[in-house]
């Protein structure tokens, strides 16, 4: 009595609605928060650190988008802020005679901050974590130099002395100048930035970045374009940065060097990485805890940066991930496999059938496709040398539509660099590479997997801490397109997107029963079984609406059962959903069941081309797997 | 222009003598990244402690412009106890913050390395102050070899003493890695630590062992700054490390020759560059250099491409 289950079309993920009474309670008790706070601040001078604190929250908020969800260690984040104060200072005083008005201000200067990070980011965005944190610096040094010495021959920055005096924010009309109306100005724009967080967060932008932090290669490849994406982080971190700056130059009515210099750069650091690197509701805390707590150790104000260094050093090594890092999904509202959506406990017994569903029965009435004849994927004369091995030597091949093709040969004989160089992960030394006719050779691997061709890993990179579901929706980042406006305003390109992504990804996860779907939505892809590692390796590569799928030992350590299985559901993956199929494969009785052609490999050469039992016939695949004979 | 070229071979000598403590610093770097593959940020600090612990030794030994032991054996002792402390705190450094991040993700390594230094940095400013601390050097030196003139070139004693110093104990260290059985483990270690530790090498001990030597010639060259310049103040390891980085980089990172040459390099850049420019972007050549090298030439003058295996 098994039956087909449903649960792969209801919606069981968390999403935010805003119907969802917990979240509007939320949102509404801190609108209340807001309001209320400032008022009941005991003295001015915690009014003023009331504010300060707005401003840390969006500093920490910015540098979360950066390092928090693309994990770029960016150094130069405090030279930002100091651009954007010293755009305000330079736009709204008699520094330069400019007199602009406020409403006008904070967007130049936030632009032009964002437009100075692409910048330096398009500098340094191709470079490892560890450089681009000294070039980072380095930039901030530069940035602070040039503050201190453009006073000379013409005072543009002031100097070491800095800019102050400046006009008053004017905004429809009301002057404002109290300590209050300048709180709720910074808070209301620290909230702002906290929903932009979140929208970004859950939208494409949001899990390409997450894919790119667990692991920016298998990210590229499953065709996210990992450069952009990077920039956009550097972008939007300098965006909020610039816009904080002009506020705090304001609020201060005035700026100097050092309000933007390595102790404030250290300071954001410790608020986001204290509550949690990527952690939206662990930053904010973490910058009102760090914030605030100072004022109450006032004496102990020597050790202030002693202590920061020192919390830096025990939070790596003791806990790095914060405070409230990971915490999120374990609050996240479980599921329980064993009962079901009236809360009825299920028996055991259902329970096992659940799990074993058969995935989508395939009718006859479903088209049956077949191995055409019109060339879809050459190579030609491909080489690949690595500074004197040839893992793959002059290498030619065609690949019909439709067709399955297996690469069979011994380790080592050039079969995974064979999907590197058509995925686009290196270009080959010499050939060139055509899909559908069309020039593919030297493309990025992002670029390849939007023309129509993506691929699964040999040693299964999946995106281990974002949920099953989550992996399936990357694969559709390249087939989207909102962009970050988008996203920040709920238009409806991102609103319809994101519903088709959802669709797709659980159609894609569908495919595989009960195994992906249901209560696994939500699960961590690194909590899965090994075999269903595997198949969420397929299913992320089928959610990029490829043409050509190329399958690299997919079978690898699956028990009888379970091979048998995925060799039936790649064979159904062509006959019925008309794919294309590269497969490297060593159980040579898989080979035999699907291909219509094998090709064989050894030391980056084909020694054997045709059906599989012509090449398993052929002397040179034997002495390649087994040697010869003794004579 | 005539003038610029006078000054020229002079400003080479200089920029050779700055050259040798950079590549001082620039080992430092190169040995720690290259056995760990981590940028030890900290660095600079372990340098600024030298120089501190230099200047400490001068202030016990010298009373009213006088010392109190032939002047050879209180340089000396300088640059010794300065090594020592330095290569301590470097221990210190691998032992509490980097030991227990052995198999984390880069980034925290990174981000630990940033904690050390701001509270190396901070715990010499709260308890030695802000304030610049003079080398008295005048009681050091003869009279009659203050200045010392080859041909139009004026070298100062002390100038000839560092630069002596500083390829002294570079000589020591290839020596050390190229003829020792140490030496061997060493660079076994720095191409493969898990291949190594299956050799028989203890590989932590060989990374105690290079946070040791790379932090003990990043004290050295502390001191050595602080004779050349007669001053050392907390905030010195900042610059100092990131000149050092530069050099780094330049010659290749992870190769020792890599950042001899590099800093050499770097001081003669800096060198040429302050005959011709105002003295105050000296340091924007350093980084210059720096993003230049890192976007044209990432691995280096000596190093080596190397692929990535998918």
């Amino acid at each position: 009595m098994h039956h087909q289950s449903n649960t792969a079309t209801l919606s069981n993920s968390n999403s935010f609605s805003w119907r969802n009474p917990n979240r509007f309670v939320l949102c509404g008790v801190s609108a209340v928060v807001l309001i209320i706070a400032p008022h009941i601040m005991p003295s001015s001078y915690w009014l003023r650190i009331y504010t300060m604190t707005g401003l840390w929250v969006m500093l920490a908020l910015g540098l979360n988008v950066v390092a928090g969800f693309a994990g770029l260690l960016d150094l130069a984040y405090v030279a930002f802020f100091g651009i954007g104060g010293y755009a305000f200072a330079l736009l709204s005083s008699s520094q330069l005679d400019i007199h602009l008005p406020f409403i006008l201000v904070l967007p130049i200067a936030a632009f032009f901050t964002m437009i100075i990070g692409i910048a330096l980011g398009s500098t340094s965005i191709r470079l490892k974590g560890d450089y681009l944190a000294i070039v980072t610096l380095a930039f901030a040094q530069i940035f602070k130099l040039l503050l201190l010495n453009l006073d000379t021959p013409i005072n543009i920055t002031g100097g070491v002395n800095g800019i102050f005096g400046f006009d008053a924010i004017n905004l429809f009309g009301f002057r404002m100048m109290s300590p209050l109306a300048y709180a709720y100005l910074v808070w209301f724009f620290a909230m702002a930035a906290t929903i932009g967080s979140f929208r970004i967060k859950r939208s494409r932008f949001g899990r390409g970045w997450e894919a790119i932090r667990e692991d920016e290669l298998a990210a590229e490849a499953i065709g996210v374009n990992t450069t952009w994406m990077k920039l956009m982080a550097f972008a939007g971190g300098a965006f909020i940065a610039g816009a904080a700056g002009a506020l705090f130059a304001s609020f201060q009515d005035s700026v100097f060097p050092n309000n933007f210099d390595f102790p404030q750069l250290v300071i954001v650091y410790c608020m986001v990485i204290l509550g949690g690197l990527g952690n939206i509701t662990g930053v904010i805390l973490g910058a009102v805890l760090l914030s605030i707590l100072p004022e109450f150790l006032r004496e102990y104000g020597a050790y202030r940066m002693m202590s920061y260094g020192l919390i830096l050093i025990v939070l790596m090594a003791l806990r790095p991930q914060g405070i409230m890092g990971e915490v999120g999904f374990l609050l996240k509202k479980k599921i329980r496999p064993d009962k079901d959506q009236t809360d009825r406990l299920k028996a055991s017994t259902e329970l096992y059938y659940d799990e074993n569903a058969k995935p989508l029965e395939i009718t006859e009435s479903k088209p049956q496709y077949i191995k055409s004849s019109r060339a879809i994927l050459e190579l030609k004369h491909v080489t690949m040398d690595f500074g004197g091995i040839k893992a793959v030597d002059d290498l030619s091949l065609v690949l019909h539509e439709r067709e399955i093709l297996s690469i069979i040969g011994p380790n080592g004989a050039g079969k995974t660099t064979l999907f590197n160089l058509i995925s686009g992960i290196y270009p080959p030394s010499i050939g060139s590479i055509y899909f559908e006719g069309r020039g593919i050779t030297g493309l990025k691997p992002h670029q390849i997997v939007k023309a129509g061709i993506s691929r699964t890993f040999q040693n299964l990179r999946l995106f281990n801490k974002m949920s099953v579901l989550d992996n399936a929706k990357v694969g559709q980042f390249c087939r989207t397109s909102a962009g970050p406006l988008s996203i920040l305003f709920h238009l409806p390109l991102h609103k319809k997107e994101e519903k088709e992504t959802d669709q797709k990804a659980k159609e894609v996860l569908g495919l595989f029963g009960a195994r992906l779907t249901g209560y696994r939505f939500d699960q961590q892809a690194m909590f899965l079984s090994y075999a269903n590692r595997r198949r969420m390796e397929i299913a992320r590569a089928l959610s990029t609406d490829a043409k050509i799928l190329l399958l690299d030992e997919p079978s690898a350590g699956m028990n009888p059962q379970e091979t048998i299985e995925i060799t039936e559901f790649i064979k159904t993956l062509r006959d019925v959903f008309g794919y294309t199929i590269l497969l490297i494969e060593h159980k040579l009785n898989v080979v035999r069941t699907i291909s219509d052609r094998v090709i064989a490999l050894d030391y980056g050469i084909k020694i054997a081309e045709g059906s599989y039992e012509d090449v398993a016939k052929s002397e040179q695949v034997i002495e390649a797997y087994l040697g010869r004979k003794r004579p | 222009m005539e003038i610029y070229l006078q000054q020229l071979p002079q400003q080479l000598i200089n920029g050779l003598t700055l050259g040798g403590v950079y590549a001082l610093i620039a080992i430092g770097y190169s040995m720690v990244y290259g056995i760990l593959g981590m940028l030890n940020f900290a660095h600079g600090e372990v340098y600024m402690i030298g120089g501190f612990a230099g200047w400490w030794v001068l202030h016990l030994l010298t009373r009213n412009n006088e010392v109190l032991i032939s002047a050879a054996l209180v340089i000396s002792l300088m640059i010794i106890i300065a090594m020592a402390i330095s290569a301590l705190t470097g221990l210190m450094a691998e032992r509490f913050a980097y030991r227990p991040l052995r198999n984390a993700p880069r980034i925290n390594l990174l981000l630990s390395a940033l904690g050390v230094s701001i509270f190396l940095q901070n715990i010499v400013l709260t308890y030695q102050g802000a304030k610049v601390r003079f080398f008295h050097i005048s009681a050091l030196i003869p009279e009659s070899l203050r200045i010392i003139h080859i041909g139009p070139i004026v070298f100062s004693f002390m100038r000839a003493l560092v630069i002596g110093i500083t390829f002294l104990l570079m000589g020591l260290l290839t020596i050390m890695i190229k003829r020792t059985k140490i030496g061997k483990a060493m660079r076994a270690t720095a191409q493969d630590l898990e291949a190594a530790s299956f050799m028989g090498i203890d590989v932590n001990r060989i990374i105690v062992l290079v946070f040791l030597i790379g932090s003990a010639l990043g004290g050295a060259a502390g001191t050595l700054v602080g004779l050349l310049f007669t001053q050392v103040d907390y905030y010195v390891g900042f610059q100092a490390g990131l000149k050092g980085f530069t050099a780094a980089v330049l010659g290749g990172i992870g190769n020792i020759y890599g950042a001899m040459l590099g800093g050499i390099l770097l001081g003669l850049s800096e060198a040429i560059a302050v005959t011709f420019l105002p003295s105050a972007y000296k340091d924007v050549v350093a980084f210059v250099i720096l993003i230049t090298v890192l976007i044209v030439r990432p691995w280096g003058l000596v190093g080596e491409k190397m692929p990535e295996k998918v």
